[in-house]
Order: structure tokens, then C-alpha cells, then sequence
């Protein structure tokens, strides 16, 4: 229990409602589709499997397809090429060159071509600048948006990411006052009162979740709105203050990459050594891997691995043109130092892949424990206030949102899988169905006289939408239950059973009525009566 | 009948003062004290911790400040050090921009 003078107690009471209401409904956006993008990877593989799932994405000989790719594509684009894991297990390399858009801004330009790692083949390639081939990828669309939404709420740079980041700030305030004004800390940890009041046992489990859920919901606020700042705010002052405005100087202080400059022509990388050298020192998959002035002397190779069993932090080994082995390094700059070391750790703390699956069900439970903390907290604060028009609205807009969200994220599929099977463009059409969905739910919650009524709707269209998305899926991507077995396709089965399930426990739900709403006076007998 | 004395009014300027103080104030000290930190924070061996241990920190800089201007009870202290803070690293960061060529 932490003791304060009884000012200091109402103060941080105070921050701690209107910092969690005022951004409440922004945040609960934020940590549902959070929640959400955990599973990111799972999406795109379910969303666009190939015939069959490859073990992995990086096969032996994976190097020599994307050289055998390289011909394809014209040689200005030649300077730099990225590779890394796609939808579906599919390879994609993006070979191109640095340029600047007519604003003055760097961007990259150049060809991606994408690699079946099974057949070694080209399946897939597209031309434009960086942002227009990300625009372009379908497989990856459906994940993209659930991400996008998450990172910056489908708002231009540098707004959306500078949002999402004070809404981080937001958090971890009332993450910090709510382990303040918690005055029996660990006694709220355990107590779960069976009341008659239905309300009292609401906030109990508010409290129990939240209590539970502090140190998680600390920590996340904490990474999101370091990658929120960092690079919308955080690098370009740097720049600014420190580097006369070179925003690219600041990034080769930071990588820490040696510099060279050697325009001799050579032999395209030898990408392959590299790859089966950096496998036997990390004992893991590569992450992605850079090739820096491909086809020159000093050809420069970054091979980034994911995280061994057990281990929390990518390692980093460094190639030349022939792919001898140069070093390792940090992730930041050319030796070890705590600069590094706190950012290696920033990017497992915040997406929790570290260990696997079992990790990111752990990331995902917590996140939605946070999600269930941050809607009852809205219901609970909102019931309270009843009586006061503007709270009765904003309660309102909570049900509205709490449960339209969830479903409104479904439809966004609705919209992604016609476009897969029949094409279109997938943006508007996801975004259409996405909205459609949440100011339907927004616009019911406000149109019915009852709450309680308005839930009930909501909870049975989002289970219909659970449980239809699989055949959805079935008929978008044309590959059956069937076919994902011969194929090995992992993913396609667990989310496909997963969503059949949350489908089922939504109907459930709708037989329990919501404690908190038998509150409200819109949930209670009408008032005419 | 004991009587018991009522409650100062609340004072609205000193509240709006708070809250200024609490809100933009606070944020945009803590960000001229990430930038300006990378100034004479030591760079270590890889040359790169003035830059990343700011902006790493810059959500628990935030927090302090916001924290700090809210339970300060000598309000024009914690003006004084929000204040302090801002300009001193405000000042480091001009020194640099006018130092460096663009």
C-alpha cells in the first residue's frame, strides 16, 4: 500500500479517470487492433496461403532465386536490395535505388519481385516507389490494415504515429496513477466480491484485471510510444539539433555500418554463403537480409536473424561481396553498448515474438485483458455519471465502439476477401466495410432505447461474422480444409477453428446480460411507461 | 452545532496555470530535454547512446514532468524547473543549430 497526503490522492484520482476517458475510446481502438496484430504473421499466412507452407521462407538456395530474380530487373534499381518474409511464406525482394519524391522527401524506387521458396519461381512482381508497392501488396493487405490502424489509426505520417503516441503517453499515466491510488495493492489482486450489486462485482473484475494487468499495460505504453515518437518525432529533432537537419546521417550513425566506397564492378553478391553461415552462428531463421551496392566491390551484406529458442534479441552479422564473414554487431552502431542494448530489447518487449506462439498468446491474453480493462473502465465511469446528458451520450458511444469495434475489424475482412476472389480495389473496399461496420455499431447504440438491446445486436452480428469468415475465407482464397491439410497449412486451421470458437462464445455471451448496463437507465424499464 | 470551515474557492487561474503547465508545457520541455540531451550526454563506445537513451526515455521524461507539475503544491517552483529545463536545453539546441552548417 502506498501512503498519500489525502490532496495528493484526489489529485492523481482525478488524472487518472479523465486521462483514461478522455483518450479511453482512441485507446481501446488502438489496444484492440493491438491485440489483433500479435498475430499479424498467422493473418497474412491465413489471408493468402500459398498451395503449401513451406518449413520455411528461407530454404537452402533461397539466395540464388533472388539472384536469378536480380536479372529480371533493370540494373538501375541495382543498388540496394532487401529481402524478408511475406503472406504465405512467400519471398519478396525489393530491389531499388534512393531517390526523393517532388517534396524533397527520400524515398525508395525500384522493382519487388516475389519468390514461391518452394518452386524458386517468380509469382508475383511489381514496380513503383516504396509506398506504392506496399499499396500494391495484396496478400499482406488484410494484416497492413489491422497494423495500420494499430500504428497510426489510418492517419497521414507524421500525425497518426504522433496520436498513437500521446495515446501511449495517455496510457502509461494511468498505468503509473493507477499503481499510486491503488491504496490495497495486493489485496485488490485477489478480491472478487459476490455482490448483489452486479455493478460492485464489474468493478471488481475492472480492478482485478487492471491490478493484474499494470506492469503489462506499462510496458506496452511504454515501447508503442517510444516507436510512435522515435521515428516521427524523435529522430528528425535529432537530426535537426544535432546533424544540421541530415535525417540520413543520424541513421548511419545509428546502423554503425562501415563505410565504403569501392564502385568496382563485381559479381552479384554471394547471397547463399551468407545466409548458411549466419543459420550456423545464430541457430535460427533470418530475419531479413540488406545487400548494400549489389554488383560492386564493396558490396556490403546485413543478415538480421530472428531470435534462437530462449533467447529475446535478433543478432546481426555483416558480409562481403563474396559473403566471408566480417562480424557481428549490434542491431545500433558498430560495437556493443547500453544504446543498443536497451533498443534490442524494445521491439520483443512491445511485439512479444520472442518465444514463438506461446509468447504471442501470452501477448495476446494480456492485451486483451487490457482491452477488457480499458471498456469496462469507459462503462463503469459512464455509468456513474448517468444522470449528466453529455456522459449518458458518451456512455453511448462506449457500448457503440466497445462492441462494434471487434466486429467492425471482421467486416474489414468481408471487404478483403471478394477482392481476392473476384478483384477490385482492396483499400476501399476494406476501409468501406470497416466503416460500415463501426458507425452502424455506433449508429445502433445511439438509435436504440436500450443499451442492453444494442449490445445484444451487436454481440449476435459479430458472432454471425466470426463464424461465417471461415467459409468466406474458404471461398476468397479457394483453398478448402481439405487442401490445407495436404498442404500443411498451419495457420489456415487455427484461425479458421479460432474464429469459429470466439463465434460461439460471442453467442454465449449474448444469453448474459452486461452487469454494468442494468445500471443504465436506457437498460431499465422505459420511461414513458 | 460544530461548523466546520469551509473550503478555499478554487482559484480558476491557478488551475488553468496547472494545466498549462501539466499539458503543453510539460511536453514541450521533456522534448527540447530529449533533444538537447543528446548534446552532452556521453556517446559511449559505439557513439550512438546520447541519441538512443533520449528518445528511449523521452515516455518516463514525459511522465516525471507531467507527474511532477501536478503534485508540485509550490506551483510557481514547478514552473520554475519546467521552465529551467526548457530553456536550458532549448538554448544547448540553438547553440548547436547556429554551430552546425545546414
Amino acid at each position: 500500500m502506498i501512503r498519500l497526503p489525502q490532496r495528493e490522492t484526489r489529485t492523481l484520482l482525478a488524472v487518472h479517470g479523465w486521462s483514461a476517458v478522455l483518450l479511453g475510446l482512441l485507446l481501446y481502438a488502438v489496444i484492440v487492433t493491438g491485440v489483433a496484430s500479435v498475430f499479424t504473421d498467422e493473418i497474412a499466412d491465413w489471408s493468402s496461403p500459398l498451395p503449401s507452407q513451406a518449413d520455411t521462407a528461407w530454404p537452402q538456395g533461397i539466395g540464388s532465386a533472388i539472384q536469378h530474380a536480380a536479372q529480371t530487373v533493370d540494373p538501375q534499381f541495382h543498388e540496394d536490395m532487401i529481402a524478408f518474409r511475406q503472406a504465405g511464406g512467400r519471398m519478396q525482394a525489393f530491389f531499388h535505388k534512393h531517390d526523393t519524391d517532388p517534396a524533397g522527401k527520400p524515398i525508395e524506387r525500384g522493382v519487388v519481385t516475389v519468390i514461391d521458396p518452394q518452386s524458386r519461381q517468380i509469382i508475383e512482381r511489381r514496380e513503383g516507389t516504396d509506398e506504392e508497392i506496399g499499396e500494391m501488396n495484396l496478400p499482406n493487405a488484410l494484416a497492413h490494415f489491422i497494423v495500420d490502424l494499430h500504428v497510426r489509426l489510418h492517419l497521414p505520417n507524421p500525425w497518426g504515429l504522433l496520436l498513437t503516441g500521446i495515446l501511449g503517453l495517455a496510457m502509461m499515466l494511468a498505468a503509473v496513477t493507477g499503481f499510486v491510488i491503488h491504496r490495497h495493492l495486493f489485496k485488490e489482486l485477489f478480491t472478487l466480491r459476490r455482490h448483489k450489486d452486479r455493478m460492485l462485482s464489474t468493478r471488481d473484475a475492472h480492478v482485478i484485471a487492471g491490478t493484474w494487468n499494470l506492469p503489462f499495460a506499462f510496458i506496452l505504453a511504454f515501447t508503442g510510444s517510444f516507436f510512435s515518437f522515435a521515428s516521427s518525432f524523435g529522430i528528425p529533432a535529432m537530426a535537426m539539433a544535432a546533424f544540421g537537419g541530415d535525417r540520413d546521417k543520424v541513421i548511419e550513425v545509428l546502423i554503425g555500418n562501415p563505410a565504403a566506397n569501392d564502385p568496382t564492378p563485381a559479381p552479384p553478391p554471394a547471397l547463399d554463403r551468407a545466409l548458411d553461415d549466419a543459420r550456423q552462428r545464430a541457430g535460427s531463421d533470418p530475419w531479413y537480409i540488406l545487400s548494400e551496392h549489389w554488383g560492386r566491390a564493396d558490396a556490403l551484406q546485413t543478415v538480421v536473424m530472428l531470435p534462437a529458442s530462449g533467447t529475446l534479441r535478433n543478432r546481426t552479422f555483416l558480409y562481403d561481396a563474396a559473403g566471408r564473414f566480417m562480424q557481428e554487431k549490434p542491431l545500433l552502431g558498430s560495437v556493443p553498448s547500453s544504446g543498443a542494448a536497451v533498443y534490442s530489447l524494445m521491439g520483443p518487449l512491445h511485439f512479444g515474438n520472442f518465444a514463438g506462439v506461446l509468447s504471442k498468446a501470452a501477448w495476446f491474453a494480456l492485451g486483451f485483458a487490457g482491452a477488457y480493462v480499458t471498456f469496462t473502465g469507459l462503462l463503469l465511469w459512464t455509468t456513474r455519471r448517468e444522470d449528466q446528458p453529455a456522459w449518458r451520450y458518451l456512455g453511448r458511444s462506449v457500448t457503440g465502439l466497445g462492441y462494434g469495434l471487434p466486429l467492425a475489424l471482421i467486416m474489414a475482412a468481408y471487404g478483403y476477401f471478394p477482392v481476392v476472389r473476384l478483384g477490385g480495389d482492396v483499400h476501399v473496399m476494406m476501409m468501406t466495410a470497416f466503416l460500415a461496420g463501426l458507425l452502424g455499431a455506433l449508429l445502433l447504440a445511439n438509435l436504440l432505447r436500450q443499451l442492453a438491446d444494442s449490445r445484444r445486436i451487436l454481440l449476435s452480428l459479430t458472432a454471425l461474422a466470426l463464424i461465417g469468415l471461415p467459409w468466406l475465407r474458404w471461398i476468397g482464397t479457394g483453398v478448402s480444409w481439405i487442401d490445407a491439410a495436404h498442404g500443411g497449412l498451419n495457420a489456415v486451421f487455427a484461425i479458421d477453428l479460432g474464429l469459429s470458437i470466439a463465434g460461439l462464445l460471442c453467442l454465449r455471451a449474448v444469453r448474459r446480460p452486461s452487469p454494468a448496463m442494468k445500471r443504465l437507465p436506457s437498460a431499465q424499464a422505459s420511461p414513458a411507461t | 452545532m460544530t461548523q466546520t470551515a469551509a473550503p478555499p474557492p478554487p482559484n480558476r487561474a491557478r488551475a488553468w496555470s496547472r494545466g498549462v503547465l501539466m499539458g503543453p508545457v510539460s511536453f514541450i520541455a521533456a522534448a527540447l530535454v530529449m533533444v538537447g540531451s543528446a548534446l552532452w550526454l556521453p556517446k559511449g563506445p559505439a557513439g550512438i547512446d546520447n541519441l538512443v537513451w533520449p528518445i528511449v526515455l523521452f515516455p518516463l521524461l514525459w511522465t516525471a514532468m507531467f507527474l511532477y507539475s501536478c503534485l508540485d503544491v509550490r506551483l510557481g517552483r514547478a514552473w520554475l524547473v519546467a521552465l529551467g529545463l526548457a530553456l536550458s536545453h532549448g538554448a544547448l539546441i540553438a547553440n548547436s543549430m547556429m554551430s552546425t552548417p545546414a
